[in-house]
């Protein structure tokens, strides 16, 4: 973990020296065992970078807030890159944020890590001083099912290469698909009343980087009520679902900030899932690939159309 | 009583057509005098891949018993390809449904050329029986400021 934590700082230290960057997006060490978000833009400051398993935040989506930053009147826009720090899973988002034309790749200098694991934040003592090892207990749900331990993309890899040995057979999604119909909604029910929309999932995800979000919209048409009932519940959750398909990385975030724990993650995989079997694709793999819903095949199953 | 309150209901149903071939079919249906439920109410939009998810969720939400989505054969889209986007779109909204336990019965895609009459009239026939088996819509129902 250190070694990784030690290449981090300098690879870090050596980009703003020589100011190939503008600053570089990372982790720092929180109060107790957490950590932070870190802007480093002096090569000094890169010490403060830190790697362990309490880095979970996904750090891309402060590098669409980048990519989205419009130049003030009269300036120009300043098109050095940002490095960043990212965990394989998080440079699948770099990928398919790529492949959506929302990051330049000139514009990102990327360090990534190579990673076994990281804990599920809610399931560590809050009253922890150190980051504590990845055990069977605390891993993060994302890390069970993860099928890519080394970074996609990156100018820079941190640490040795993790040999890859889970295969992904969507187990826990194919769970709820044993129950009947009606035990699904009575599932789903529990969890969706629950949601107190606080688009928390929304502000955390990188993916949802609309600038005028649907449910934001009052005009020309209000989509969704604000009230926190079922059926607005239900109908928040399914679009964003489907605005998700085919895209989602399951990076995990939406799931890790819900502040009332609703299984966001197994809708998303669900649909990554038939994705997958119906129409063969993968998000997050390869900046060259088409968008799943900007594509289409004329071998495409119906199987349920009239 | 069970029976007849089954048999009693009437489904509220959403009809998306697309400009080119179903709703040109549906009213061949009309111009032929063919029979077919009233339950319907048709909103024409001009291609079939022009029906958002969204569309679809925002009608159970306003209390629609079912939703059918209706467009031109494949290979046969005025906008050659509108169709196909359509069918990926709706079928995993279609798989998502399943999975989340919301009777994926209560909404249908189909393909209904211009020259489909009959389809059409026994597609609208087949659906609204089936809509009428699942009973009225509460899962969604009831949003919308309502």
């Amino acid at each position: 973990m250190t070694d990784r934590q030690g290449q981090i700082q300098d690879t870090a230290r050596g980009w703003l020296e020589s100011g190939e960057v503008k600053y570089v997006v990372g982790f720092e060490q929180g109060r107790r065992a957490g950590t932070k978000v870190a802007f480093v833009r002096r090569p000094e400051d890169a010490d403060k970078l830190v790697w362990n398993s309490m880095c979970v935040n996904n750090l891309t989506l402060f590098l669409v807030e980048e990519m989205q930053t419009r130049p003030g009147r009269g300036e120009e826009l300043d098109t050095t890159p940002i490095g960043i720090v990212v965990k394989p899973c998080d440079s699948k988002t770099i990928v398919e944020l790529m492949k959506e034309n929302i990051v330049a790749r000139e514009r990102v200098k990327i360090i990534g890590v190579t990673c076994e694991g990281v804990c599920d934040t809610k399931k560590v003592d809050g009253s922890e001083k150190q980051p504590p090892a990845v055990t069977d207990e605390n891993i993060a749900g994302k890390c069970l099912v993860c099928t890519h331990h080394n970074p996609l993309i990156a100018d820079v890899v941190c640490g040795e290469a993790v040999p890859e040995t889970i295969t992904d057979d969507y187990s826990d999604v194919a769970e709820l698909e044993a129950m009947t119909p009606q035990e699904r909604w009575e599932y789903w029910e529990r969890q969706l009343e629950r949601c107190v929309r606080c688009y928390g999932c929304r502000e955390a995800c990188p993916l949802c980087y609309c600038e005028e979000c649907v449910f934001d919209r009052e005009k020309p048409y209000r989509w969704n009520e604000k009230s926190v009932q079922l059926p607005e519940n239900t109908f928040y959750h399914l679009v964003r679902a489907m605005h998700l398909a085919g895209r989602c990385v399951d990076c995990g975030e939406c799931e890790r900030v819900c502040p009332v724990d609703i299984p966001i993650r197994k809708i998303n995989r669900y649909l990554e899932w038939k994705a997958k079997e119906r129409y063969d694709v993968e998000a997050g793999v390869d900046p060259e690939d088409d968008s799943m819903f900007g594509t289409c095949d004329t071998a495409d199953p119906e199987d349920f159309i009239w | 009583m069970a029976d007849d309150a089954k048999n009693d209901f009437e489904p509220k149903i959403l009809g998306f057509l697309c400009n080119w071939c179903s709703y040109t079919g549906a009213d061949l249906a009309g111009t032929s005098r063919l029979q077919y439920p009233s339950n319907i109410r048709i909103i024409k939009v001009m291609c079939s891949g022009r029906v958002n998810p969204q569309f679809i969720l925002k009608a159970f939400q306003e209390g629609a018993d079912g939703v059918l989505v209706s467009g031109c054969h494949p290979g046969d889209c005025h906008y050659i390809k509108g169709n196909y986007h359509a069918r990926r779109k709706l079928t995993l909204l279609h798989d998502l449904m399943d999975h989340m336990g919301i009777d994926p019965g209560r909404f249908q895609l189909s393909w209904v050329s211009a020259s489909e009459g009959h389809k059409f009239a026994e597609v609208v026939t087949k659906f609204t029986e089936q809509v009428r088996e699942l009973g009225p819509q509460t899962k969604m129902a009831g949003g919308g400021g309502q």
